[in-house]
């Protein structure tokens, strides 16, 4: 999907689209003072889950101001590579390690930030939603353990099971009035092709980079969790 | 490890550095502007300066390696003191029933005279000197069999390619100004200050038509619908077709240039797209731009590049696609100019009035070697591939499933990615819904083996055939439109043209089939056969 964000329906070689010519572009156009609005509401809300006091006392403002920046930066370098960015994966583990509600502002950040550089539209509210779920969802389903540690296993497994939350989310932005069910899924379907390259992505960036990503998490952590985390990562390289 | 991750990442964005490793070199002239187009020849850069040369500068002309810069020879005018503003000419070798002649690099001077230089040296082969002392050449001259046209001032000479003896002299009773000549069936085919065009047939018959109260500043367009001139005039300027105005537009315009059936134009206020079909031309496009000199066309992988100098302060080149700005070139030296790019396989040579030239390698510096380099990424890319996919088993084997899920990892997301846009493609186009597409009885027979389109707009079908053959969707829709009256609304964005509407029919977008199938690319990348037929369908 991500190939096609470009908002050029007839431009774009994706093949949803191309199955399905009925089913429009990127949703409704809208006004670029009603989307600025619209983004100014997600900031503020993003800032109000940030400040809103958690329960935990997570240390979490520079791990997240330095993780947003990482997904936001890096999804603008690798937009040339259809759905392959850390954004996700990042999302997941940040829902898992500081909860729903600054996985929530995380993802509200990160799409305004990169989408700022790759282009705003219609969709950006259902990529913030997309990734939003997926925060959500590991907030629940964590890649963690009762102690704090990140457990690749869960991680890889998460790779997998947030292709599909995103990708049904952001995909709600096509849907109209005459859309059928049957339409839908044929929508969904596809596109399984760029979604197997979303989760090889995801698997790619959860095996290599999940510990360093656990690091920036844990940075203003309690130190106890940075030595257990840093005895734990062992490598024959 | 997380080094060998980031290296992989690297590893993935290395097309993109590759395509965009490019050398250049600067070479700034003592004093002058660049006016006119840099030429490039096999290796070798040819350049001119242009000037109001009060003291002891020259204008010059100067040949340089194109990868390293060096200078290889410099000529420099002893007698010019205006503005040289004629484009430079190569010939190549050739015999005529005149004589027989080496390459040639032909420069024509403001003070009338017109020198053969050797392109190797810079040595003067042959010279003459027209009439015309004062402003003397200033246009675009043109090559004809052994014969080299030039426009003058005053009027018309022709030289002989073999020895530059005059072979052929018009004297018209008005003055000329960046007076560029064509040729055509006719004769030589020029303008002047006062609006007249000038047809000079072969054997110097003159015959001069007003056209009308204004410059004519460019060598006419000949298209198949007649003579194009874009007439500078007080109030702005006058774009003819054939003695009929075709659009009036701003000050000052440049010297348009043709490609296939589109002629590009451009004034101080606008760039104007104009396409040609098959009764007439008409304006398709324009974009606020700023261009008072030549115009130059890039062939790219990507389609086609109009470059246009920005002649402002701020200086840069214009770069568009047939019907919008694409983007905008920079140099670190950007100024006024009016001197168009020369291009040459991966080469953009630049100059402005600045007076510097700059000289681009964009990194393939020949079909061979861009192959070569191509065939070892893939090799290397492969053999990448291929090492991960032994790591990952080697890993397996020894049972450290960390590792061995990392290189694991890495191994099918390379693949994917290699592998899914083409793949993604290809499902597409067959599982798309085929159409029959059944030949109308209600079509005139002369549509049979022509390319045909056909509008759904709000209920009712329009359908249009026999047309001249177009390349892709687009040109044909373009055409389409006109001959049926219809108007689109199209928006030029960064994939390509968008159809937003046809008569201010917008409803829920607009889909084409082509010759019954839906196509995976846009219509500008859509590719016709010369019996196609185009089927534009509310979405």
């Amino acid at each position: 999907m991500a190939t096609c964000l470009s908002g050029n329906t007839q431009g774009c070689a994706v093949a949803r689209l191309s199955m399905l010519g009925a089913i429009g572009t990127h949703g409704p156009t809208v006004s670029p003072a009603v989307m600025l609005v619209l983004y100014a509401s997600f900031f503020c809300l993003a800032i109000w889950l940030l400040v809103k006091p958690h329960r935990t006392e997570e240390k979490w403002l520079w791990p997240l101001t330095l993780l947003v920046a990482i997904a936001a930066v890096s999804r603008i370098a690798m937009g040339f590579i259809p759905n392959v960015m850390p954004v996700t994966i990042l999302a997941v583990m940040v829902g898992s390690k500081f909860g729903i509600q600054r996985g929530f502002a995380f993802a509200i950040l990160v799409t305004l930030a990169s989408n700022s550089v790759l282009g705003h539209g219609w969709w950006s509210v259902f990529q913030i939603l997309g990734w939003g779920s997926v925060a959500a969802l590991a907030s629940v389903v964590k890649v963690h353990d009762e102690e704090g540690r990140l457990l690749m296993t869960n991680l890889a497994f998460a790779s997998l099971w947030s292709v599909p939350v995103f990708s049904i989310v952001v995909s709600l932005s096509i849907i109209d009035s005459g859309m059928s069910a049957i339409e839908f899924g044929l929508y969904l379907v596809n596109g399984l092709l760029f979604d197997v390259l979303h989760f090889l992505g995801n698997l790619f960036f959860a095996m290599w980079f999940g510990h360093s990503f656990e690091r920036l998490l844990l940075m203003n952590g309690p130190h106890h969790q940075l030595v257990q985390q840093e005895s734990e990562h062992v490598s024959t390289l | 490890m997380r080094i060998i991750g980031i290296l992989l990442l690297l590893l993935l964005i290395l097309p993109i550095v590759e395509a965009s490793a490019e050398t250049s070199w600067t070479h700034e002239f003592e004093a002058g502007y660049i006016t006119t187009k840099p030429l490039i020849v096999d290796d070798t850069v040819y350049a001119r300066t242009s000037g109001l040369w009060t003291g002891n500068e020259q204008p010059v002309v100067a040949a340089f390696d194109v990868f390293t810069g060096e200078k290889l020879w410099s000529f420099a005018s002893q007698t010019a003191r205006q503005n040289d503003m004629t484009p430079l000419l190569y010939v190549d070798s050739g015999q005529g029933s005149c004589g027989v002649w080496e390459d040639l690099l032909i420069v024509g001077w403001v003070d009338g005279k017109i020198t053969a230089h050797s392109p190797k040296n810079g040595s003067i082969v042959w010279e003459n000197q027209t009439g015309d002392n004062f402003r003397g050449i200033t246009g675009q001259m043109a090559l004809e069999t052994d014969r080299v046209v030039v426009p003058t001032r005053t009027g018309l000479s022709t030289f002989c390619l073999a020895n530059g003896i005059e072979l052929l002299r018009v004297e018209t009773e008005s003055i000329g100004w960046r007076n560029g000549v064509t040729v055509t069936e006719a004769g030589y085919v020029f303008g002047d200050e006062a609006g007249n065009l000038h047809t000079v047939t072969r054997n110097g018959n003159l015959s001069s038509t007003m056209l009308g109260e204004g410059k004519i500043r460019h060598a006419p367009l000949e298209t198949r619908h007649g003579l194009f001139v874009h007439l500078q005039t007080d109030e702005g300027s006058s774009m003819y077709l054939n003695g009929s105005i075709l659009g009036k537009m701003g000050h000052s315009p440049a010297m348009p240039l043709m490609h296939e059936n589109r002629i590009y134009a451009a004034t101080s206020d606008e760039w104007i797209s104009i396409l040609c079909g098959e009764n007439t031309c008409a304006i398709e496009s324009t974009e606020p731009f700023h261009s008072n000199g030549e115009l130059s066309l890039r062939v790219v992988e990507s389609g086609l590049e109009v470059w246009a100098p920005s002649n402002t302060p701020e200086g840069g080149w214009g770069v568009f696609n047939q019907t919008a700005l694409m983007r905008m070139e920079h140099t670190s030296f950007d100024t006024y100019g009016t001197a168009a790019p020369g291009f040459s396989s991966g080469i953009v040579a630049i100059g402005n009035d600045a007076g510097t030239l700059q000289v681009t390698n964009l990194g393939f510096v020949s079909e061979n070697t861009t192959q070569s380099e191509s065939g070892t990424f893939e090799v290397f890319l492969r053999a990448t591939i291929l090492l991960m996919f032994v790591f990952t088993i080697v890993f397996l084997a020894r049972k450290d499933w960390s590792t061995a899920s990392k290189f694991g990892s890495a191994f099918l997301l390379v693949v994917a990615i290699v592998v899914v846009p083409d793949l993604s493609v290809k499902v597409a186009e067959q599982t798309s819904p085929r159409y029959d597409v059944e030949w109308d009885e209600s079509w005139p027979d002369e549509w049979q083996e022509t390319q045909v389109v056909v509008f759904e707009i709000d209920g009712i079908t329009y359908a249009i055939g026999g047309l001249e053959p177009q390349k892709n969707v687009y040109d044909l829709t373009v055409i389409a439109c006109q001959e049926l009256d219809i108007e689109p609304q199209i928006e030029q964005q960064y994939l390509g043209p968008y159809l937003v509407s046809f008569n201010g029919f917008a409803g829920d977008g607009w889909e084409f089939m082509l010759d019954g199938q839906r196509s995976p690319v846009g219509m500008a990348d859509a590719i016709l056969d010369d019996t196609s037929i185009v089927e534009w369908r509310p979405a």
